[in-house]
């Protein structure tokens, strides 16, 4: 109950579709019980890449200013956007240099290859370890919520518009059985050279 | 039982905290003022553990103040939150962590738009319209979804601070002593005459 | 167990035994049909102190029993009689257990009883308390008073002080001897009479809207709204109270039910027209 990964609640969802992905978030950001805010959101964008973090509130904050950082010093060195399996491998590693005392975040990974144009999505426990997946990723107080309706309501080759459907969907119900997250989310579609940003107006209890 | 409020209207953000300086069962000093002015458009209000919340606050008022002086112009609040919040944060995994809790509010200098910010002493940060630490929360944020408005004058947004307080005196187990309340405005932040001997009665 | 009886059982307010004498008759008592107050005790030395590790999912995230908890459920009395409001969510831990739970217990026709805490205890006792007040009118030929119903459950609970009951419930009902009347029964034993109480975790939200707007004078559309505004602000801000919103207006001639309604609607429209609830994004920006 007082687990850091389940004081502010929280998820996050990411599903792969044709030629696209999507990743989606809730907006709660609480105080074990008391809804503090209805506008948090979890998911960030670096250049072509997507980040979801879920877990313990400061760390979401502190993880995504860390990695804001990280992905702009890459972009002035290199000259290009960060790809998103490299992004990955950031991530995993950036999380394991803090093995024995690690942020309380469970981050998840979404984008398309900037070369082959092929989805990427990944999800990671919070010291780094890895989760490569070809269908879905999910995260935070309503990940088991999540798992149900993503098994059941994913399949292979969606396109943008029924992916979004799918990942709505999946979302919405899975907060609405999770008491600590929901009240709001955003939901991001990526294609190549198109990012669509939607707000979905979940229950407000 | 530290009571802190915070609401923002339509060109100004009131703050608010309870007079009473509490050390286990007796109330030191009835006069507290819970605030620090960082600058001219921003101030903070703070609460949690004895020595910490001045010693945090007075820090990071040196700071935004040495800010101030060095570069002849003033961070907006949502600079200073984000800034406070990463002391806040690195304090956390330090090896002795700040125990605060703090609203910062304030007009930003060049838009005069008011906001307000929440943080925790965990340093979680969230931009919300009304905000409140501690009981009071509890109590009331309810009141203000309901009767708070984002263009509230500042004379209807005193009238809801004082129905949060009105339920507090009538609803919390300890007496709290009243409230000092300022107001940022693009003017800068003055006091704010407040009520505190009201009594009101349990229905 | 003689010691364990002899020590948990009082002056017996009901002339009924509290505990079977026999463990082995409790445990196989399925011929006693209907309400039965012989329950079966777990043969360990301390019950309540088992009962608590088993259960407390607050202190032991992993406790092998978890008991829905989480609600908002609050009554007040006014000129034209009672309104009774509860919202119907009920959580195990942060899981979502049921959005469509019915904490208003319909005791009688005239008598409503409130529900949080332990739904079990509740809907158990709140039953119970009904066929005492059935069995109170069959005997003296009138309805109970909502002040002896109340005390009948208040020195129930009270028996079982410590051993792990969890309800904090209302007893709401308007007799020609005492009009309306309102009283807070917990299972610590308190038992008050009142104009007005929030009971659950999302209490203090209801009181912040209540407390507000009430006045005894109220008229019954203004407060049945009251009633339904202050539950929905703890269903907004409480993660543990949601649902749906069930109202009731307790008259001389019985109750009325309001409806059982979706909190969703209700708070968009409350957003939309209303302006309330300014702190929801409806819009990207």
């Amino acid at each position: 109950m007082s687990s850091p990964f389940s004081i502010n609640g929280g998820a996050c969802v990411a599903m792969v579709g044709k030629d696209c992905v999507a990743i989606a978030c809730d907006l709660r950001l609480g105080l074990q019980a008391l809804t503090v805010s209805n506008n948090f959101p979890k998911i960030f964008q670096y250049g072509d890449v997507f980040l979801g973090l879920t877990g313990l509130a400061t760390d979401v904050s502190t993880v995504s200013d860390l990695f804001r950082y990280k992905v702009n010093m890459y972009r002035l060195r290199e000259e290009r956007n960060i790809a998103p399996s490299t992004f990955a491998n950031l991530v995993s590693s950036s999380l394991y240099e803090r093995r024995f005392g690690p942020y309380f975040v469970s981050p998840v990974v979404a984008g398309l290859d900037p070369k082959s144009g092929r989805p990427f999505i990944c999800g990671f426990d919070s010291i780094g370890c890895i989760d490569f997946a070809k269908d879905f990723i999910v995260s935070g107080t309503a990940s088991e919520q999540l798992f149900g309706m993503c098994e059941s309501l994913w399949e292979p080759d969606l396109g943008p518009d029924d992916l979004f459907e799918t990942i709505s969907q999946a979302l919405l119900s899975a907060v609405d059985r999770d008491a600590l997250s929901g009240w709001g989310a955003h939901v991001y579609i990526v294609e190549k050279d198109k990012v669509t940003k939607r707000l979905l107006k979940g229950r407000q209890d | 039982m530290e009571v802190l409020l915070g609401i923002t209207g339509k060109d100004f953000t009131l703050i608010a905290a309870s007079k009473a300086a509490m050390r286990g069962a007796t109330i030191l000093k009835a006069s507290d003022d819970k605030t620090r002015q960082l600058n001219k458009h921003t101030l903070v209000a703070f609460a949690g553990e004895a020595g910490d919340t001045i010693q945090f606050s007075e820090y990071i008022q040196a700071n935004a103040q040495l800010y101030s002086m060095r570069n002849e112009s003033d961070l907006s609040p949502s600079a200073l939150a984000h800034y406070v919040r990463g002391e806040l944060a690195s304090s956390l995994r330090s090896r002795k962590p700040y125990n605060v809790n703090l609203l910062l509010g304030g007009v930003d200098p060049i838009t005069h738009k008011p906001s307000l910010f929440w943080l925790d002493y965990l340093a979680a940060l969230a931009p919300v319209p009304y905000a409140a630490h501690g009981y009071a929360q509890y109590y009331c944020l309810s009141i203000l979804d309901k009767h708070h408005h984002p263009d509230m004058t500042l004379v209807q947004g005193i009238k809801v601070l004082e129905m949060c307080t009105d339920e507090l005196k009538r609803r919390l187990p300890i007496d709290f002593k009243g409230m000092t309340v300022k107001a940022v405005t693009k003017d800068g932040v003055r006091d704010i005459e407040f009520n505190d001997d009201k009594v009101v009665k349990c229905a | 167990m003689d010691s364990l009886v002899a020590r948990y059982s009082r002056p017996a307010t009901l002339n009924r035994e509290t505990f079977s004498e026999d463990l082995q008759d409790g445990l196989h008592d399925d011929m006693n049909p209907g309400l039965s107050l012989k329950f079966a005790m777990p043969p360990v030395a301390q019950p309540s102190a088992w009962l608590r590790a088993a259960t407390d999912d607050h202190a032991n995230p992993n406790c092998p029993i978890k008991i829905a908890h989480g609600t908002t459920t609050l009554a007040f009395r006014f000129q034209g009689g009672i309104i009774v409001a509860t919202d119907s969510r009920a959580t195990a831990g942060n899981w979502i257990a049921s959005q469509t739970v019915k904490k208003v217990i319909e005791i009688n026709s005239c008598l409503l009883g409130t529900m949080a805490g332990g739904a079990a205890d509740c809907q158990y006792w709140l039953a119970w308390l009904g066929m005492q007040c059935r069995l109170h009118e069959l005997r003296h030929k009138r309805r109970i008073s909502v002040a002896a119903a109340s005390k009948i459950l208040a020195n129930l609970v009270y028996q079982y002080k410590g051993m792990g009951l969890s309800m904090g419930t209302m007893c709401a009902g308007v007799t020609k001897e005492e009009g309306p009347a309102l009283y807070y029964i917990d299972s610590d034993g308190t038992r008050l009479a009142g104009n007005l109480f929030c009971v659950g975790s999302g209490q203090t939200f209801a009181y912040g809207v209540l407390d507000a707007e009430y006045r005894y004078d109220l008229g019954a559309d203004e407060a049945l709204e009251l009633g339904r505004r202050s539950i929905l602000a703890a269903t907004h801000r409480d993660a543990y109270s949601g649902g749906y919103i069930n109202l009731y207006h307790v008259k001389e001639d019985g109750w009325v039910k309001h409806g059982f309604s979706d909190t969703n609607p209700i708070f968009w429209k409350t957003k939309l027209e209303k302006g309330e609830f300014t702190n929801v994004t409806s819009a990207l920006d």
